[in-house]
């Protein structure tokens, strides 16, 4: 909803896209045919004689009409879960259905090729809706409350995105295809795309209206709904199906395209149709118009462009930066922290269970250093065998970044109040990662200091951006985390886009955002760990702020905590942190979330306990999931990153009655 | 490529009259060493080569050491070998290996390279570097005179090739300069229907549509992904695209697109083999 009216209509912007778009289509038009008039432009279709027009026939046509299509469906399923959720910020991206999609479409051509000849729509279908189902139900508990609801979106995005990576990382050359589909390409080769969709967003578009007038007792309380007579549970299972089925169809054949879901409603209600009916009218035309401007942008500037840049992955790039100029004008729903101080276990003695989780560091280490394959032969006990000495570092390193992680989990989860914050949905790491994949693709050969120079420079680039976009709202958690969510957006086009140029480099690129121990030496490690530790100490000093700020501005205040400082403190310390840690492991991984949220499982409330006891957890986590990597598909090394998010996301499932 | 040479002048030391045990991460290294019968002892992701490059294959001998981007460094450790050879592409790792055995960079694929005299010069450079410079000659000549046999079986009117490999059903990367088959077109006295620009591997991945209006005649490089030769069928585009084909399309067996000798006298041979069927 809007917090300012602005000057102009959704009528007026539609209309202006218009001209754009038709401006645009003259330009190639002419170019093609030599014309200027519609009939001449439109005759290659009854015809075609030249290969010019038959290119228009073929393909030019068919893309505008396809990207018309496609615009005007994500935008009704955008529109559609928006009212359903009453959430602003739902779209078929941030509830997973996209990611599910993906990982359903790799899984099914690499262990079910059959699949793909059914029907590569049906597996998209499925992905998705599962997905979006795993997204419900992380946020049941909180009543399908908009932040919680567009976390767990993020939380399941990066779990299938760490599941696909494993899946590329071994077989890059076989799912070439599907990078290019993951980014979400309009080439056209007929008409058949377009009579596909059609007549299914005809079906949208109908069911869409006949459930207009119900949904529209949604804006009420559920209480009153019901009072009217309304099913409600029937009525949103009805619209949140209109709209997967929306999102499915046209993601399954032009692949995904980011952002258009959550823009065009949201522009629509920015510029003033408030009233369901109106979005429902007029976010379709937007999001159309919008889609069709972009892909002619691009396949106009595609002569200059070096290598084939699809335009789902570009949307949403762009979209990425509309998101965070978004965000202060959207008013949240935004519930009381219900998770501050109830609902979780208390231990008696603290003290004991920090020792017990130390305890559990000793054989954690001795597995990590003397267990392993000596000479392709699995051994409990390499003994005296030289191989430990290349067990060491990598063991110190995964305990550093563990530890850095986890202080930084801990930090934010006490500083928002929220069980779902982490360094990853921060934007911290989706900095380093759009740094690292910058720098690996532009430039020839990448040395090991470049790289780490770049990951540092990203994390800079995110906490400024962080910085400067929060210090006005005096960094409330809710703005933080949506800005974060945006950066992590961005952070997936940015992959989708150099996954999709069908580089050799591909494995590498993969490799490096996956997070792994391997690159670092001894002395590296014993720096990683040595500042893990001083960090875990050193933030004990804000313990005390740590235990006020769950309890909301005005009681911290009271009791003399500088509530904005005191926020940016811990944020920048946790950005530091996180970079440090990303650096090493690389920016996908759950340590940070999942750490936190086991110490507070075991009773570890108070600040200073909770951080220390996340630290050693974090620790051990990430050794096991360094050994672990190192030994499941031996010789192939499955990086920590990758191993410890899927632990992480795992437990995270089966955790889902604690959320 | 001025360290790849340089590090040749540093000779490396193994026990003479042996040929030095070496490992490799890529697979373009990997298939000349074989086919120059070196001691190949450790392989990256060797079923991977077997799928992708397939020709020639893996003596049983070699040890799998992993993925490419990160070689299983106990593994590799256990085996020590003598020598490591590696392309620019894991520049990053160099640090981590050369801790195991001298390191050496062979860098073939680059821009503004120009391909076949730079396939020869890493072909010598692997023969010196594997202890195996008589067959690297051998290989070299073999292959060059393979060629030039094959040339002599076209058809005068061969028409420009125009060379692609299926990504999905509506994009192709298309092979152009820089690129081995286009190497191989040039030595085979055959043009490129393909002008356009390509990248550093020397391809160019486009929609099916660019290849509208271009002359000559199309060569698909298999394995198709799932799904798309039904596809196909369906695509309107791709039966305008044949049409337009100077001939009918050409297909040709899995050819490592960024090999050495080996993958191209393979791609020579299936090539001018399926010409010459008609």
């Amino acid at each position: 909803m809007p917090s300012e009216r602005t000057a102009m209509s959704p009528a007026g912007a539609s209309g202006l896209l218009l001209v754009v778009l038709l401006g645009l289509m003259g330009v190639e038009l002419h170019a093609a045919t030599g014309g200027f008039a519609l009939g001449e432009w439109l005759r290659p279709l009854a015809g075609p004689t030249g290969t010019g027009e038959w290119l228009l026939a073929l393909t030019w046509w068919p893309r505008l009409v396809t990207a018309l299509i496609a615009g005007a469906g994500l935008a009704i399923a955008g529109v559609l879960m928006q009212q359903v959720l009453r959430n602003p910020l739902a779209s078929p991206t941030t509830l997973g259905v996209a990611g599910g999609a993906n990982l359903a479409l790799m899984a099914a051509s690499l262990f079910a090729p059959g699949l793909m000849l059914v029907g590569s729509e049906w597996v998209a279908l499925a992905g998705g809706a599962a997905a979006m189902g795993l997204v419900f139900l992380l946020s049941w508990r909180q009543a399908l409350s908009p932040l919680v609801v567009v976390l767990a979106g993020l939380v399941v995005n990066l779990y299938l995105g760490a599941l696909a990576m494993v899946l590329l990382l071994f077989n890059q050359e076989t799912l070439q295809g599907l990078l290019i589909w993951g980014a979400g390409s309009l080439a056209q080769d007929g008409w058949h795309d377009a009579a596909f969709l059609l007549p299914r967003l005809a079906v949208g578009l109908v069911a869409a209206w006949l459930l207009l007038r119900p949904l529209r007792v949604l804006e009420l309380d559920d209480a009153s709904g019901r009072s009217l007579g309304v099913n409600l549970a029937g009525l949103r299972l009805a619209a949140l199906g209109a709209a997967v089925f929306l999102t499915g169809t046209v993601v399954s054949v032009v692949g995904l395209i980011g952002f258009i879901g959550l823009a065009a409603p949201n522009i629509a209600r920015l510029l003033g149709a408030e009233r369901l009916g109106a979005r429902l009218f007029w976010a379709p035309i937007i999001g159309a118009l919008l889609l069709a401007v972009t892909d002619l942008l691009l396949q106009s500037a595609s002569a200059w462009l070096p290598t084939l840049i699809p335009t789902g992955a570009m949307t949403a790039a762009l979209g990425a930066p509309l998101l965070l100029w978004l965000i202060p004008r959207l008013r949240l729903e935004v519930a009381p922290p219900t998770l501050g101080e109830t609902g979780w276990p208390r231990a008696g003695r603290p003290e004991r269970r920090l020792m017990w989780i130390a305890a559990a560091l000793v054989p954690a280490t001795l597995l990590a250093l003397f267990s392993g394959h000596v000479a392709g032969q699995w051994t409990w006990w390499s003994g005296a065998s030289p191989v430990w000495e290349w067990r060491l570092p990598r063991m110190l390193a995964a305990a550093g970044a563990g530890i850095l992680l986890a202080v930084a989990g801990t930090l934010l989860q006490r500083l928002t109040g929220n069980p779902m914050a982490s360094p990853e949905v921060l934007g911290i790491s989706g900095g380093v990662a759009i740094f690292l994949l910058l720098g690996i693709v532009l430039l020839p050969a990448v040395s090991l200091p470049l790289l780490v120079l770049l990951g540092v420079a990203g994390a800079l680039v995110a906490l400024v951006v962080l910085i400067t976009l929060n210090a006005r709202s005096g960094f409330l958690p809710e703005r933080l985390l949506l800005t974060g969510v945006a950066i992590t957006a961005l952070a997936e086009a940015v992959r989708a886009l150099v996954l999709a140029g069908s580089d050799p480099r591909g494995q590498q690129i993969v490799a490096w955002l996956s997070g792994s121990t391997y690159f670092v030496g001894t002395a590296e490690a014993f720096v990683v760990l040595g500042f893990g530790v001083l960090a875990a100490l050193a933030v004990l000093v804000l313990s005390r702020w740590l235990d006020l700020l769950p309890l909301g501005a005005p009681v911290s205040r009271a009791l003399g905590v500088p509530v904005g400082g005191g926020r940016l403190a811990v944020l920048g310390v946790s950005a530091v942190l996180t970079a440090a840690a990303t650096l090493v492991i690389g920016p996908l991984s759950f340590v940070g979330l999942l750490a936190p949220h086991m110490a507070r499982l075991l009773g570890l409330s108070r600040a200073r306990d909770h951080l220390l006891g996340a630290a050693l957890i974090g620790a051990v986590l990430m050794i096991l999931a360094d050994w672990i990597g190192r030994q499941i598909q031996f010789p192939h090394e499955i990086p920590a990153g990758l191993v410890a998010s899927l632990i992480g996301g795992t437990y995270f499932l089966w955790a889902l009655r604690r959320l | 490529m001025l360290a790849a040479c340089l590090c040749l002048f540093v000779p490396v030391h193994a026990a003479p009259g042996e040929a030095p045990r070496v490992a490799t991460l890529d697979w373009t290294v990997a298939e000349t060493l074989i086919a120059l019968d070196a001691r190949l002892v450790g392989l990256a992701q060797v079923d991977g080569y077997q799928s992708w490059v397939a020709e020639p294959s893996v003596p049983e001998t070699v040890l799998d050491l992993g993925l490419r981007a990160q070689p299983n460094l106990e593994q590799l450790v256990g085996l020590s070998p003598d020598r490591i050879a590696l392309s620019p592409m894991f520049a990053s790792l160099v640090p981590r290996l050369k801790t195991v055995a001298p390191v050496t960079t062979f860098d073939l694929y680059g821009p503004d390279v120009e391909t076949w005299p730079a396939i020869r010069r890493v072909t010598r450079e692997l023969g010196a570097f594997a202890g195996r410079e008589r067959q690297a000659e051998a290989l070299i000549n073999d292959s060059e005179a393979r060629l030039a046999h094959l040339a002599q079986l076209l058809p005068a009117d061969t028409p420009p090739l125009i060379v692609v490999q299926f990504m999905d059903a509506r994009h192709v990367r298309v092979f152009g300069e820089n690129g081995l088959y286009h190497a191989v077109l040039g030595r085979l006295g055959l043009e490129n229907g393909w002008t356009g620009e390509t990248n550093r591997w020397g391809f160019s991945l486009v929609g099916l549509e660019s290849l509208a209006g271009l002359e000559g005649r199309l060569v698909v490089v298999r394995p198709y992904p799932v799904g798309v030769p039904r596809a196909l069928g369906e695509s309107a585009l791709w039966k305008r695209l044949v049409e337009q084909s100077q001939g009918e399309v050409l297909e040709l067996d899995p050819v490592w697109s960024f090999g050495a000798l080996p993958s191209a006298t393979r791609f020579a041979e299936q090539l001018v083999e399926a010409i010459d069927a008609e």
